[in-house]
């Protein structure tokens, strides 16, 4: 924004006559008509072209190359896009750009840090309604991360996670099914809407084996397993393992989510009223053996 | 400036630095003139200073609308660069001005279409045997005095929403435009000895300024004085920080803004280039 473009621009104003409502005009080539003049005026053939598909409204059909063999009858078999509708994508966090968010004061760091709390700094949106999984974690900028963090994100690779258990942080990947993530990634929709908190979904067959690998920090893993793997993971980078429990902030770091729970404090099942500030939690036996993870 | 007066308008100005002696005068050759009143100089600092920015801090004279003193300069007030002297949009404020105009425009013109022109239900003749064309409806849009066909229909609004950066925008490059060509001038506040409006008009043909003059004050109750001065005339107009727009702007040639229209003005723009919660104003607006 400002440059020596802008003094140059501005020094010339000087010299120029002054901006006035009747010498303003939008930038050249700026300005399209939309619509096209009626009867003799709309042209020969009102942009439709002369003959063919064009004219007559019969466009061609997806893939069709008129008269050749289609693409997709040619090579039948694209492994790429083999059970797409299982693939997830994920929105990218950089390491960097994490500290960055804690530098400028947009992510607490005092408390556990989910998937809500990444969507409430503002610069991220999460649409799991276009097959989005959540947040992954990837290691550019890893290099000046100096947060101590209680992180939870839905993929974390082993060096990203190095460098979280590096500064005393402890990072959980853990996966949302579509609607939970729906509601975690705006609450006050959510709450709004008067309904009780779901339950948070196991994960599907084909990412059950990634969270419950200690190595990944799998949310279904077996703790010990996982304090092992963090041992085993501080040998191989070479660094001292700092012990959450000790940490002045063991609380904070040492909180962890339920699997079927979606919201730090609030349990599946209960229902948030914003305008009465009430929370409503279920009494019936029933209820409560179903949302009992 | 009279004791009376320095300690009237001495609390609303921040951070004020007083024994201002050196870096007023740059080199023997263009020596500023610093303005000779009874109180000492004073310069306003930048309140949201920052030093990323490449282009220089911008300086104002502060001045004062009462001729009685011996100077009407009171000081200098810095500016802040990002308002003051950022790129110059034309065509932003090109836009700014037309959706000013079009969104209080409504379309009064109207027509009839067949249904609605009075008569036209009877066949004017028999389908066959007449030896005339068909026609089912003297109302048809084929005969004199028929209905219309996609005519203008009362009342159409032009209304439409500027995406929110560019209204803001706009309000920069139009403080800048309008800065760079010397049409800002800044003062103290807006009283004035006199509620005559010849005393006005005598003032801004003095200083240059204007023909037309816009002042601009915080709040939306103005001093008695200026007031009255300005009731009958029609090209010097009054308006609080909370009314200001690029039309007003561009429509009078000079902008008179106090040093608190200044400030504020200046942070509530900063607080719009740099909120945090930018990215949710980008949805479209809908009626």
């Amino acid at each position: 924004m400002a440059s020596r473009g802008t003094e140059k621009a501005l020094s010339l104003l000087r010299r120029l006559p002054r901006v006035e409502l009747h010498n303003l005009k939008p930038n050249p080539g700026a300005h399209k008509n939309k619509t096209r003049g009626r009867g003799i005026h709309g042209g020969k053939t009102h942009g439709a072209g002369s003959k063919g598909s064009g004219q007559r409204q019969n466009f061609m059909r997806l893939g069709y190359e008129t008269g050749n063999n289609p693409f997709y009858l040619r090579f039948p078999c694209q492994n790429y896009y083999k059970g797409h509708h299982l693939k997830l994508s994920y929105v990218p966090l950089c390491m960097g750009q994490l500290q960055k968010l804690i530098d400028t004061n947009r992510l607490r760091t005092d408390i556990p840090i989910d998937v809500s709390q990444l969507i409430y700094t503002g610069l991220f949106n999460v649409k799991p309604l276009e097959k989005e999984g959540g947040f992954m974690l990837q290691d550019d900028g890893m290099d000046h991360f100096c947060a101590t963090l209680n992180l939870e994100v839905q993929w974390a690779s082993e060096s990203t996670i190095s460098a979280v258990e590096r500064n005393g942080g402890v990072i959980t990947t853990a996966y949302y099914d579509p609607m939970s993530l729906e509601a975690a990634v705006d609450p006050i929709r959510f709450f709004k809407r008067g309904k009780a908190i779901p339950r948070r979904m196991l994960p599907p067959q084909n990412l059950i084996e990634y969270y419950t690998d200690p190595k990944n920090r799998g949310y279904l893993a077996d703790p010990k397993l996982v304090a092992q793997e963090r041992f085993n993971l501080a040998q191989k980078y070479g660094y001292q393992l700092p012990d959450p429990r000790e940490s002045p902030h063991r609380h904070m770091l040492l909180e962890k989510k339920d699997p079927r729970q979606i919201f730090y404090g609030l349990e599946p099942g209960w229902v948030v009223s914003l305008p009465d500030s009430v929370i409503l939690k279920p009494t019936d036996p029933e209820l409560k053996e179903h949302y009992l993870s | 400036m009279s004791l009376t007066l320095r300690l009237a308008f001495h609390p609303r100005l921040h951070n004020v630095v007083r024994n201002f002696v050196t870096s007023c005068s740059k080199g023997a050759a263009d020596t500023v003139v610093v303005p000779k009143s009874s109180g000492t100089p004073l310069i306003i600092e930048d309140k949201w200073k920052d030093d990323t920015g490449a282009v220089e801090d911008r300086e104002a004279w502060v001045e004062t609308l009462d001729n009685s003193t011996d100077s009407t300069q009171r000081g200098l007030i810095h500016l802040n660069p990002r308002i003051f002297a950022s790129y110059p949009r034309l065509d932003v404020i090109h836009e700014n001005v037309v959706w000013q105009n079009k969104s209080r425009m409504v379309n009064y013109a109207h027509t009839k279409h067949r249904s609605e022109v009075r008569g036209g239900g009877k066949k004017p003749w028999p389908q066959k045997g007449t030896g005339r064309s068909r026609h089912g409806s003297i109302r048809s849009p084929l005969w004199k005095g028929g209905g219309v066909v996609h005519g203008p229909r009362a009342f159409t609004t032009h209304f439409y929403m500027l995406p929110y950066h560019k209204r803001v925008r706009g309000l920069i490059s139009t403080l800048s435009a309008k800065f760079a060509q010397d049409d800002i001038k800044i003062v103290e506040n807006l009283d004035m000895p006199s509620d005559e409006a010849g005393y006005l008009e005598q003032l801004c043909e003095d200083r240059y300024w204007g023909p037309s003059v816009l002042f601009v004050d915080e709040s939306d109750i103005m001093p008695r004085n200026i007031t009255l001065a300005t009731d009958t005339l029609g090209h010097m107009n009054l308006m609080p920080v909370y009314g200001l727009n690029v039309y007003s702007m561009l429509k009078h040639t000079t902008l008179v803004l106090t040093v608190g229209a200044t400030r504020l003005v200046e942070e509530k723009l900063l607080y719009n280039l740099d909120r945090p919660d930018g990215r949710s104003l980008l949805t479209r607006f809908r009626k």
